[in-house]
């Protein structure tokens, strides 16, 4: 029984580094074939140039905030001003 | 009827569970107390040696039914789940979604690392059989060196649903032993030099790449060994829903809410199967020591193989990552990282020892489609195929 079993060990074994051997051959195939692309890098950026009223991007945040503010009270978007932002 | 007080308290008496506990009932209660111990108050794997030990303390208290044997009880409905093949494979669907195959795609040689480990299993295996297993009992013992909890409880259902318990409760407290068990082992068998080894970084891999190989993996493993499709089947299903990237609903749901749900299941289930009579046997003492055999062995197969590699890739590889080839995502890994850190300061192992852990799990389920292949009814299930298609 003992004998059995050793040799069960070792067919297994044999049977598990070939499973694996394979799956190693494939994976070199799909690199080889599949290279890494490095991802386009992001645009830049625009930044507008500093002034009082901040970046465009800022501007139409703040229009939508102004907006969403007046939308909450039932108030007319011009019946409120905005002077003061802060971040924290 | 005379109904007397003397009487109806009798009959009180003798219906609570008291008058039916056992010695055995007590020993299996303070055996839960023990695991409860080691989830709540040593955090070793406490998400499922914590519901184990409810399941055996319900389990073993008597007249409440919920012993995983009771016909109809709620830890039978519950073990049906184990007993037909549904939690452990659904536990590797959650485990395939947490799993990144990149470090292991990026090296594949560390897929030798997780064959390497499977040596523990198949040691393991001989010795069962000395100590007077049968071939299916030693195959599911041996198993517990593949350090993979779902996969042990898989084969052990299939081949020896008898010793269920004690195979995922020792299976799953050396899972939680790893960082005390592999360590020593592991400053054994290498030199301080080898310890010392800084490794190359890992080159990137294409997202295709990873898309790609799950499907492959099921394709190739599930036609060399049909018997560990359910395991290796849903564990790249669970890749495949993370790395494709057009289920991410999936992925995270998998990755969450369902393995914490199988979890709850699948441990329940195996404390259920804990009862006195089925755990208080010789049986039990010998897996205990074999299951810390296999682990030993496990770690010791895996470290001198990466010692092999250490001297084939003339000193580009350290031999500590080997020890991930067992499975226990990620505790074997973050074992290896702890023990090379330790040698020299600055040392990240963890990347490169994680390609080998993910690679155990895998050699770890073909270890038991080996089992499955040569001692399960996969041969039968083949002849029943065969008898239809020749019907139709």
């Amino acid at each position: 029984m003992i004998v059995a079993a050793v040799k069960v060990s070792i067919l297994a074994m044999g049977v598990i580094f070939t499973v694996l051997t394979v799956l190693i051959g494939v994976i070199q195939l799909l690199v080889k074939f599949i290279p890494y692309v490095e991802p386009p890098a992001p645009p830049a950026r625009k930044t507008a140039p500093a002034s009082g009223t901040g970046s465009e991007e800022e501007a139409e945040t703040l229009a939508a905030i102004h907006v969403a503010v007046a939308h909450h009270r039932g108030e007319s978007p011009q019946a409120i001003q905005v002077t003061n932002i802060q971040s924290h | 009827m005379e109904f007397t007080l003397s009487d109806s308290l009798s009959r009180i008496a003798s219906s609570t569970g008291f008058a039916a506990l056992t010695g055995g009932h007590v020993i299996m209660l303070l055996v839960s107390l023990v695991l409860f111990y080691l989830a709540i108050w040593k955090q070793f794997e406490p998400l499922l040696l914590l519901p184990i030990g409810m399941g055996c303390l319900l389990a073993n208290l008597p007249l409440t039914g919920l012993a995983n044997t009771v016909d109809g009880g709620l830890f039978n409905i519950f073990y049906y789940g184990v007993k037909h093949e549904i939690l452990p494979p659904l536990i590797f669907l959650g485990v395939g979604a947490l799993t990144d195959f990149g470090p292991m795609l990026a090296n594949p040689y560390t897929l030798f690392l997780g064959a390497a480990a499977q040596i523990g299993v198949y040691t393991t295996l001989v010795g069962a059989v000395a100590l007077g297993f049968n071939m299916q009992e030693a195959s599911a013992i041996g198993i517990i060196g593949g350090a993979d909890g779902p996969t042990s409880i898989f084969l052990a259902a299939k081949l020896a649903p008898h010793l269920l318990g004690p195979i995922a409760v020792a299976a799953y407290s050396y899972m939680s032993l790893v960082p005390l068990i592999q360590p020593p082992i592991m400053r054994f068998f290498t030199t301080k030099k080898e310890r010392e080894v800084r490794m190359e970084q890992l080159k990137p891999i294409s997202p295709n790449v990873k898309i790609i190989f799950p499907i492959a993996v099921t394709v190739i493993c599930c036609l060399m060994l049909p018997g560990v499709a359910p395991l290796l089947g849903m564990f790249m299903l669970g890749n495949l829903f993370r790395e494709s990237g057009v289920t991410q609903r999936l992925s995270e749901t998998a990755q969450t809410h369902l393995i914490n749900i199988v979890t709850i299941l699948l441990a329940l289930s195996v404390g259920s199967s804990m009862t006195a009579e089925s755990f208080l046997t010789l049986e039990t003492i010998k897996i205990i020591v074999l299951g810390l055999i296999a682990f030993c062995f496990a770690t010791a197969g895996g470290v001198l193989f990466g010692k092999l590699m250490y001297i084939f890739t003339k000193g580009k590889v350290n031999p500590l990552i080997g020890s991930a080839g067992v499975s226990a995502v990620p505790m074997a890994a973050r074992v290896s990282q702890k023990v090379g850190a330790e040698e020299l300061k600055g040392n990240y192992l963890l990347m490169h020892a994680m390609g080998p852990n993910v690679a155990g799990v895998i050699g770890s389920a073909v270890a038991a489609g080996v089992f499955l292949s040569l001692f399960g009814d996969v041969g039968a299930a083949h002849s029943t195929a065969m008898v239809l298609t020749v019907g139709e």
